[in-house]
């Protein structure tokens, strides 16, 4: 019986030894690999959704092959949910090898305004929940996971309608005038039309007029709207609705109130 | 008269041998791990507590070998040789929190999966359990008195 159980003590002896060399070496492994994320590219798709790129650049100077290797960025709004969930994927990267790769978020605004239409009015701050997961040596699993705030700027910051102001086209119309703000303070810029109706006291639609807007990043916008409103039909108080349509969203009717 | 004093000298020296061998084992495995722990210098400035950890570690293990080492030749041996390796699966399994390792800095936080690795160790230390309750059986065995028939 002694020599079975000397077997069993030597084999056992060998597992453990090469298990603690195995567990070193990854950790120096890991020690050796770089890991860096590049500054991210902002482009507009085909499709006119912003994509951010953001580059991977992985050097694998360990000793063993790291397998699975997965980046997940999640985009929450305020109140913490989803808006956007992106993956990157690498199967495995070789023992010596180097891997660049890009991550790609791709927001489109209609998930963001499917949120909330504050999005386009006010900032705020987005958060950005990052994992990074894969296997050292192919069998230890790790991940890493961070969150970090992204501030948001809306397009149409404080977008405001002044009060109407009228002067006379002809005998039977007035010719409104209502003028019309706004700041960009999207990294985007804002192109596209602006979509008014005017609504008198007594909902009957009195004019309906658009006009293109055109508002750089970080810039103001100002310009007016005019509508040609038959007399007998202004009120003092009514409504208008506007609508939204860029390359970026479309969005409305929003109902700001006058007199 | 003379032969008590002999029984006791080679008593002595028995013990006086066995506490030699057992301080010599105990050093030679302390010396181990303070070679071992050179290259687990990286591990200790990323994992916080890990120097702590297997320092507790070591020094329990140093002790239960010295105590089995003190104890060869006796039934007892086997029980330290067995508690060691309880011991090992128990302080792995607290240590390394089931298997996953949570470890948070700032804002980042890490979790390494450790369960495959801790799974082979626990099926290790149960084959050398096994093989300290076998010696166990054996010891007894070769000690078993015969009976006439």
């Amino acid at each position: 019986m002694n020599i079975p159980i000397r077997m069993i003590g030597l084999a056992t002896t060998f597992v453990w030894i090469f298990l603690v060399v195995f567990l070193v070496s990854a950790v120096y492994s890991v020690r050796d690999s770089q890991f860096d994320l590049g500054k991210p590219q902002v482009s507009v798709t085909m499709e006119n959704k912003l994509l951010v790129s953001l580059p991977i650049n992985i050097v694998n100077n360990g000793y063993y092959d790291i397998g699975a290797f997965n980046l997940t960025t999640e985009i929450l709004d305020a109140d913490g949910f989803m808006i956007r969930r992106d993956s990157t994927f690498l199967r495995i990267i070789s023992r010596g090898g180097k891997v660049t790769a890009l991550h790609d978020v791709t927001l489109n605004f209609d998930d963001l305004l499917d949120s909330s239409e504050d999005y386009l009015f006010n900032d705020t701050d987005l958060t950005v929940a990052a994992f990074a997961g894969m296997r050292i040596a192919e069998f230890i699993p790790v991940q890493v996971s961070t969150n970090f705030s992204l501030p948001w700027g809306g397009p149409l910051y404080n977008f405001t309608l002044g009060e109407p102001e009228r002067a006379g086209f002809n005998l039977t119309h007035f010719r409104v005038t209502v003028p019309m703000s706004f700041e960009n303070h999207a990294f985007f810029d804002v192109i596209g039309n602006i979509q008014v109706q005017m609504y008198s006291s007594s909902d009957l639609l009195v004019g309906d007029n658009r006009t293109s807007i055109e508002a750089p990043q970080h810039s103001m916008y100002n310009g007016r709207v005019e509508f040609h409103v038959p007399i007998t039909e202004l009120t003092s108080r009514g409504r208008f609705n506007v609508y939204f349509q860029t390359s970026f969203f479309e969005c409305g009717p929003l109902v700001i109130h006058y007199g | 008269m003379a032969d008590g004093k002999n029984d006791f000298k080679i008593s002595f020296r028995k013990i006086t041998l066995k506490a030699l061998k057992a301080t010599i084992k105990a050093v030679l495995f302390h010396g181990l791990y303070l070679v071992l722990w050179m290259f687990l210098v990286p591990i200790s400035g990323i994992v916080p507590g890990f120097q702590q950890a297997v320092e507790t570690f070591v020094m329990i293990m140093t002790i239960l070998i010295f105590l089995g080492e003190l104890t060869s030749g006796t039934i007892f041996q086997h029980f330290f040789n067995a508690a060691k390796v309880l011991f090992t699966i128990c302080y792995l399994f607290f240590s390394l929190e089931g298997g996953i390792l949570g470890i948070s800095y700032q804002n980042v936080n890490l979790v390494v999966d450790l369960r495959l690795f801790l799974a082979i160790v626990v099926l290790l230390s149960l084959v050398e359990f096994a093989k300290s309750i076998l010696q166990a059986i054996n010891y007894l065995s070769e000690k078993a008195e015969y009976l006439p028939i």
